[in-house]
């Protein structure tokens, strides 16, 4: 029997797209599997955060094209969510590792035309506030935090700023903030990403609360995680644990954000406050990505709309009354996929939720 | 990477009008992920990948490999850790995770039937909501396909194959068999399930596993207890055998494992420890208690210098989790991790232990040696950087000595990994020549012209 066993390679014949250490990190151990939603819908090694490392690391020494169709497809039909880093024993950074990738992937003609147009569209201060400008979200000083707007929510949906401002009127919400930088960072544009983070850090004094588990998770790693609280985290620290009974017999689940669960930790802190509200429904998929994904549904509608049809079916069979979500793309997501359906749940936001008790 | 068997050239449309042009992969992309399972650097290209979703389409699949003379290899999750799905000489991978069909549980005849991209924790959930435990519990639960597993229940509960009634198989010539069935007792022709389980797919494709259930127990418990040396606590694991019970949960970390799982988790963990065993039983409360004080008493007879027993969940989950963190922690000290399970008698362990820390020395590499206590299945793990090739080769030398020693303590080179293409070249040496020659004798009986997962078990 003749054994190849083929040492990994040698510095020089690395490219350098990706850090070192954090492309070494995987053991191949497979943990990672049952986690993917994409390996859930196809069950094919290929589209699986093991397979994905595998061909990062052929791209990395050469042995794949950067054009090869099956590293291309690849690196998009990720979703990003990072489901596999808790699970993994390794501590594997994917997020980060599939930021390089696509930040060597997705430049110039390679980058899909709808998110140039996107990435464009919020990259400078002025084009933001435009967007916002219509819309009435939040606005007035306070004297606690910086509340960030963020930009596709100011747009879309105003009115979650003007909810976690009744829920804490002592929130601070300074004018012309721009947008934080987290749809470059994942699709592309990493540097660009990572000083816009910087810029608003600097804009917003002292701690900023965010209503966008994406957001949230971005800006943490950019300015440090003790400088940025998710709402529902920063309620928790402010209020401290509540043993009342719920205000409702509402039935509510819950859709977490995949960075602000995956990345930040942050899972407890709206199911408690859910809980106060009425009774909590754990979903069995709540903590699994619903496909909005920053831009993928933008991106890619089907593949999108094949991950959240779970829990679409998830919702209808428990018949909630409501589905709270702490994202803006969520939100999105799941109010088209609710209308398509035709079902009585309706979508709110964690801030809208609270709002309504006071 | 090993050469494609260039038989290849109208495979593809072969394959794809037997399971459907989209579940056939041969781009470059899918091989290279398809090169390798969780054993570190072993790879090898296959031609194609294929995605069977019954027991036809298996097989075609091999009769077709047997027209062209084209090695296959079946795979689950690749989670395998002796390179047992790598497709060293190139040919079709067959991938069995379409077929992932859980058919029935029945409480009444107390099985299970499943085809066999089923992963194990899918299995064992299905089982708890009829009140039932499927127990083999192997440490990659959560994404490994039922194959043959071992774990970390086996002392008391057994290992897969003791729960495998019957299975549906197709043969390396392509002929389909059923062996056994739903009965416990059932002795018509030779043991074929049992021959096939951990077979490592070099005899059959298994496409359907029935499998028996027990009644789940009602709760658990856990305990741990310091040592100053491995020795003591070896000598703990027997008192506790010969006490009168038959524990759930027997499992040990060494020096250099603590030493690990404490710099990465800080749990609390005491460092100046020589040993750590972590022990446990389910069933009643009132037997749990019993069970639980008396290997508390075994372990204080031998000289444990703490020893925590559980009051809640959540401290039984701390104590479990020392346990677990010990693979994450090892593999964080360098980029390289290989996990082996050389295995031997009881009451052995704390002298194939040592032996493993003097073999380690003398090559100069970090070994951690933790595992299953109760029925001696240890795992030596060696970190390293890769980039080092003397230690890579060193790695080698040291597991090829690990090996000897296990097999001069009459114990095994694989407890529960299996053989796969890492351990084939110390085979012979544990099991003799006339050993060997029966398995290829049996090989051929089963698949006459070599196709399946050729070059490993019984080639």
């Amino acid at each position: 029997v003749t054994l190849e066993t083929t040492a990994p390679d040698s510095p020089e014949h690395r490219r350098g797209i990706f850090t070192q250490e954090l492309l070494d990190r995987c053991i191949s151990c497979g943990f990672c599997l049952p986690a993917c939603p994409t390996y859930g819908l196809t069950r094919v090694e290929t589209s699986s955060p093991r397979g994905r490392i595998n061909l990062m690391r052929a791209i990395e020494t050469g042995a794949l094209d950067d054009d090869d169709p099956t590293v291309v497809e690849e690196s998009s039909f990720c979703l990003g969510c990072r489901a596999c880093e808790p699970v993994c024993p390794a501590g594997v950074q994917y997020g980060a590792l599939l930021e390089e990738w696509r930040d060597h992937a997705w430049t110039g003609r390679r980058r899909p035309l709808k998110l140039r147009a996107l990435l464009w569209a919020v990259r400078a201060r002025w084009r933001v506030r435009l967007m916002g400008l219509p819309r009435r979200h939040a606005r007035g000083r306070g004297d606690g935090p910086s509340l960030m707007l963020g930009c596709f929510e100011r747009a879309l949906y105003p009115k979650v700023s003007r909810a976690a401002k009744r829920v804490a009127p002592e929130l601070s919400v300074p004018a012309g903030q721009g947008c934080c930088g987290a749809l470059h960072a994942h699709n592309g544009e990493l540097e660009r990403g990572t000083a816009m983070a910087r810029a608003l850090g600097e804009q917003l004094p002292g701690t900023i609360v965010t209503t966008s588990g994406g957001c949230a998770a971005h800006l943490a790693s950019v300015v440090g995680p003790e400088r940025v609280k998710e709402l529902s985290q920063w309620l928790a620290e402010r209020d401290g644990p509540n043993g009342a009974a719920p205000a409702t017999q509402l039935r509510i689940g819950l859709q977490d954000s995949c960075h602000l669960r995956n990345g930040l930790g942050v899972w407890k802190e709206p199911r408690a406050l859910i809980a106060r509200h009425g009774e909590y429904v754990e979903l069995p998929s709540a903590g699994a990505c619903c496909g909005a994904a920053g831009t993928y549904a933008i991106l890619r509608p089907e593949d999108s709309a094949r991950v959240l049809d779970r829990h679409l079916d998830e919702i209808e069979a428990a018949d909630l009354d409501a589905i709270v979500v702490v994202n803006p793309g969520c939100y999105r997501q799941l109010e088209q996929g609710i209308k398509r359906r035709n079902l009585r749940t309706r979508v709110v936001h964690i801030a809208e939720l609270m709002a309504e008790r006071s | 990477m090993a050469t494609a068997t260039g038989t290849a050239t109208d495979l593809r449309p072969a394959l794809a009008a037997v399971v459907g042009d989209e579940h056939v992969r041969d781009d470059a992309g899918a091989l290279l992920t398809f090169s390798t399972d969780a054993t570190p650097l072993q790879r090898g290209r296959p031609d194609v990948v294929v995605f069977p979703a019954s027991t036809e389409e298996v097989a075609a699949v091999i009769r077709l490999a047997n027209e062209r003379r084209v090695p296959v290899i079946p795979r689950g999750s690749g989670t395998n850790l002796s390179a047992g799905t790598v497709p060293h000489r190139g040919g079709i991978v067959l991938v069995l995770t379409r077929m992932n069909r859980l058919i029935e549980v029945d409480p009444g005849d107390l099985v299970a039937v499943c085809e066999p991209g089923v992963r194990t924790i899918e299995l064992a959930q299905a089982a708890a909501a009829e009140g039932l435990l499927f127990p083999p519990d192997p440490g990659r639960h959560t994404t490994a396909t039922i194959g043959g597993s071992g774990g970390l229940r086996a002392l008391k509960y057994g290992v897969t194959r003791d729960y495998v009634l019957g299975v549906e198989a197709v043969l390396g010539s392509g002929e389909v068999i059923r062996s056994g069935g739903r009965l416990v007792k059932d002795v018509a022709g030779y043991d074929l399930r049992r021959l096939l389980c951990g077979s490592e797919g070099t005899l059959a494709v298994m496409t359907e596993i029935t499998l028996r259930l027990m009644p789940a127990p009602e709760e658990a418990g856990t305990g741990m207890a310091y040592f100053k040396n491995l020795a003591d606590a070896a000598r703990a694991v027997s008192k506790i055998l010969s006490s009168g019970v038959l524990p759930v949960t027997l499992e040990f970390l060494d020096r250099v494992c603590i030493d690990a799982v404490e710099g990465y988790s800080n749990i609390g963990l005491d460092r100046k420890a020589g040993a750590l065993l972590i022990f446990g039983q389910d069933g009643d409360r009132h037997s749990i208690d019993r069970d639980m004080r008396r290997m508390a008493e075994a372990c204080e007879a031998e000289g444990a210098s703490a020893i925590t027993i559980a009051q809640s969940e959540e401290e039984a989950a701390g104590v479990l989790q020392a346990r677990r963190a010990v693979l994450p922690a090892l593999s964080r000290l360098e980029p390289l991790t290989i996990l082996e399970d050389a295995t031997v008698p009881r009451s052995r362990i704390a002298e194939m232990v040592g032996r493993i820390q003097e073999i380690a020395q003398r090559h100069g590499l970090t070994i951690g040696t933790f595992g299953h206590a109760g029925d001696g299945n240890l795992h030596p793990t060696v970190v390293l950087d890769p980039a080092d090739e003397a230690a890579v080769h060193r790695a080698h030398e040291a597991f090829a000595e690990i090996f000897a020693e296990a097999i001069a303590m009459d114990g095994t080179i694989t407890g529960e990994h299996g053989v796969g293409l890492v351990k084939l070249e110390h085979l012979e040496r544990q099991l003799g020549a006339e050993h060997v020659a029966l398995l290829r004798r049996i090989k051929t009986a089963f698949d006459p012209n070599g196709i399946l997962n050729p070059g490993k078990l019984g080639s």
